[in-house]
């Protein structure tokens, strides 16, 4: 059995007028990065609100750490809004204090891990500067830490990247790792599917306030592949189809390149072995390379989220 | 804990501006210079003078009229029309052959440009005299002038206030100044203060602040906070300008009173310094507007607040927040009439409903009212605010969600059942 942190049974939200959530459930393992996605308006947001306790669901539970989510476990969460911003006639430190302590955390204590982080994105000079005077990527800097700064289980980045040249945000993603090999448990929503391929272990996603496709992401990719296949080779394509088109569903020949090297795009049948195909395939023509084709997260993302929209 | 960590913030933020510093030192300068700025002009203008001609069809009273150092009349034969043609001529009066009986009518003064209102009241009240004399002449009663100007009586008098233990010298005119100064500061105060709770919030919203606070403070708990601390910030203030007016009540009015002989001469202005001298007084009219002014601020800033979360921008406001602003002028408009008839029934139940009470008690509370009443107004006062603290953060909980489309007021209500 594994050790879930978050469990979210049967939510659902309703304004006026609105459905902002129907029926949700999902389940995140503790020490996991999970990837809540969903197009804009989905429901991300009032979910991640639900999660946060400053909105209550119309029905259904929320689990955290095994008991009842409550106003005590928000020490224990941290969140990074989307839309995010801080206090701009207020110095940085001051207001970084102030938010470490609205999660419960003493003075002494807040400033002494402030100051670590400080020094560790290395920002330690900003420490006096009013927020008006730093750049929108330097405030974010501060906002992360505020985020993390009380150490807490869960944690919520919302859209964490947007606003980060690529420099800070590879240091943000590394932070982000090392928080999550620390024992953390991530949630993370985004709209960018390649950090969800490199960083998510599972994901949910949203559509029209329901989840439509839930899982590990490696399985959901495997999945979704189809059995689809990538040949380079050199030799005559006519040979090559011949030779494997009774094991396809479907064949695709590529262009050829400088060097000769042509490619192709094959669909295994079921019943179809990879090794007879391989070895069909390789003596027909010089085989240079095999692979198997995984799509991308992007591409699941928009095929769901369209066969979805046009069964509904 | 949280709630203090809110109210620390609010508050320390603001009383550490150098804005708030120097206001709370510069008003109570700036207030005395406005209350002496008239007195220094009267004394520093030179006095206008002013010759009046008189052309009189009767003859017998234009030879009444005495001028003074200002205004001077001299008896002419020009007629009307030579009279207006001439420029030099700064004032004239015509006096018909019926101005005795009917002076209203066959008595007017022409002026070229407009007279000061001194000029004015001193050529009335001469020509009234005069016409008056003419009249007495015809009873034949000798000296009937002399006579009258020594029984005439024109005076003020020495008021004492026999309720409660103590008797105390009252005196209307000076409860009629600090009934209306203390109210216009007690309104002043709850829209400043009030309208600095709603920009306050709406900056945080549009900031966006507000996301990363309510993921640690229940939105109710932001909203006291904010309301705690702004009006903690405002009470400072208060309690700054009480302890500069103690100080000027202790030090500055005694020594007003030994100035002269001013208790022989003008009763009411000595009993008025010797009230203003006694702390004890002073202390207790700024105590009980201290406390109607916690209850007032805190009623209608709970209103702000609520318009506040509702709206993106201080555009959209305005029109939304005249629900708290109209209520806060009826409130001081309604007080002008208390505070000339602090007794009457309509200023009772203007004294007790809380939309009005804080201004219209405070009109009242000079001119002495029983305590009870103060009591209960209090007490409907502070039970009003609880529940409208509890009604506006059912809506802010909701308002600080919401962007885009500026809400009407229906809507903002209705938010208060989700």
């Amino acid at each position: 059995m594994e050790d879930i942190i978050l469990n979210i049974d049967d939510v659902s939200k309703a304004y006026t007028g609105h459905q902002a959530l129907d029926g949700i459930s999902l389940a995140v393992p503790r020490g996991s990065v999970y990837g809540l996605l969903g197009p804009n308006g989905a429901g991300k947001t009032t979910l991640i609100r639900i999660i946060n306790h400053i909105t209550a669901p119309d029905s259904g539970t929320v689990t955290f750490d095994g008991h009842t989510l409550c106003q005590n476990d928000i020490a224990n969460i941290g969140y990074l809004p989307e839309e995010r911003g801080l206090y701009k006639k207020m110095k940085v430190g001051d207001q970084a204090v102030f938010f470490a302590r609205l999660k419960g955390l003493d003075k002494k204590t807040a400033t002494e891990r402030l100051k670590e982080w400080f020094a560790k994105l290395e920002i330690e000079d900003w420490w006096d500067r009013k927020v008006e005077e730093l750049s929108k990527g330097m405030a974010q800097k501060v906002q992360f830490i505020v985020t993390v700064l009380h150490r807490p289980e869960l944690l919520i980045f919302d859209e964490p990247f947007s606003g980060f040249d690529p420099i800070n945000a590879g240091i943000l993603k590394r932070e982000i790792l090392e928080l999550r090999d620390a024992g953390a448990t991530i949630i993370f929503s985004t709209h960018n599917m390649g950090s969800v391929e490199e960083l998510c272990d599972n994901i949910t996603l949203i559509n029209r306030s329901r989840n439509i496709l839930t899982g590990n992401v490696r399985q959901i990719r495997e999945r979704h592949s189809g059995n689809r296949y990538e040949l380079t080779f050199i030799g005559d394509p006519g040979t090559l189809v011949g030779a494997v088109e009774p094991m396809c569903t479907s064949f695709t020949l590529g262009q050829i390149d400088r060097d000769g090297n042509a490619t192709a795009t094959a669909r295994l049948r079921e019943t179809s072995d990879i090794r007879n195909f391989i070895a069909a395939a390789n003596s027909a023509v010089e085989l240079r390379g095999f692979r198997r084709c995984l799509p991308s997260m992007d591409d699941i993302f928009v095929a769901a989220v369209e066969e979805y929209n046009s069964k509904n | 804990m949280q709630l203090q960590i809110i109210i620390a913030r609010e508050y320390l933020e603001r009383v550490k501006r150098k804005s708030f510093i120097i206001t709370t030192l510069l008003v109570p300068i700036l207030m005395l210079g406005l209350m002496a700025a008239p007195a220094l002009m009267m004394i520093l203008s030179e006095p206008e003078k002013t010759d009046v001609m008189v052309c009189d069809a009767t003859g017998r009273i234009a030879p009444l009229l005495s001028g003074n150092g200002e205004v001077t009349f001299t008896t002419t034969d020009l007629t009307p029309d030579a009279l207006r043609s001439d420029e030099d001529i700064q004032a004239y009066i015509i006096i018909g052959a019926d101005a005795v009986s009917r002076p209203e009518r066959d008595i007017t003064v022409y002026t070229r440009g407009s007279l000061s209102m001194i000029t004015d009241s001193y050529i009335t009240s001469q020509l009234n005299r005069a016409v008056e004399d003419v009249r007495l002449e015809a009873y034949n009663v000798g000296d009937i002038r002399r006579i009258l100007d020594e029984v005439q009586v024109d005076c003020t008098y020495h008021t004492v206030n026999i309720e409660g233990e103590a008797e105390t010298s009252t005196s209307s005119t000076l409860s009629y100044i600090i009934a209306l100064t203390t109210d216009m500061l007690l309104y002043m105060f709850i829209l400043i203060y009030g309208q600095m709770v709603m920009t306050s919030i709406i900056e945080e919203k549009t900031n966006r602040v507000l996301e990363l606070v309510v993921s640690s403070v229940k939105p109710r708990m932001l909203m006291l906070g904010k309301i705690l601390g702004i009006g903690l910030v405002a009470v400072t203030q208060i309690l700054i300008w009480g302890v500069l007016l103690g100080a000027a009540s202790a030090w500055l009015m005694p020594s007003l009173g030994a100035a002269g002989d001013v208790a022989a001469n003008e009763p009411e202005l000595a009993s008025a310094i010797a009230l203003l001298a006694d702390p004890a007084y002073v202390f207790g009219i700024f105590g009980w507007m201290l406390l109607f002014f916690i209850g007032g601020y805190l009623f209608y800033s709970a209103i702000f607040a609520a318009i506040g979360s509702a709206v993106d921008n201080i555009q959209d406001a305005g029109q939304l927040s005249s629900v708290a602003t109209v209520p806060v002028i009826l409130g001081i408009i309604a007080s002008m009439s208390v505070i000339n008839n602090p007794g009457s029934t309509l200023a009772f139940w203007l004294g007790i409903i809380p939309l009005t009470s804080p201004m219209c008690m405070m009109a009242r509370l000079p001119f002495g009212v029983p305590l009870w009443e103060i009591l209960l107004s209090l007490a409907v006062l502070y039970a009003s605010f609880m529940f409208m603290i509890w009604l506006c953060a059912k809506i802010y909980r909701v308002g600080i969600f919401m962007y885009g489309k500026k809400p009407t007021l229906l809507e903002i209500i209705r938010w208060s059942r989700y």
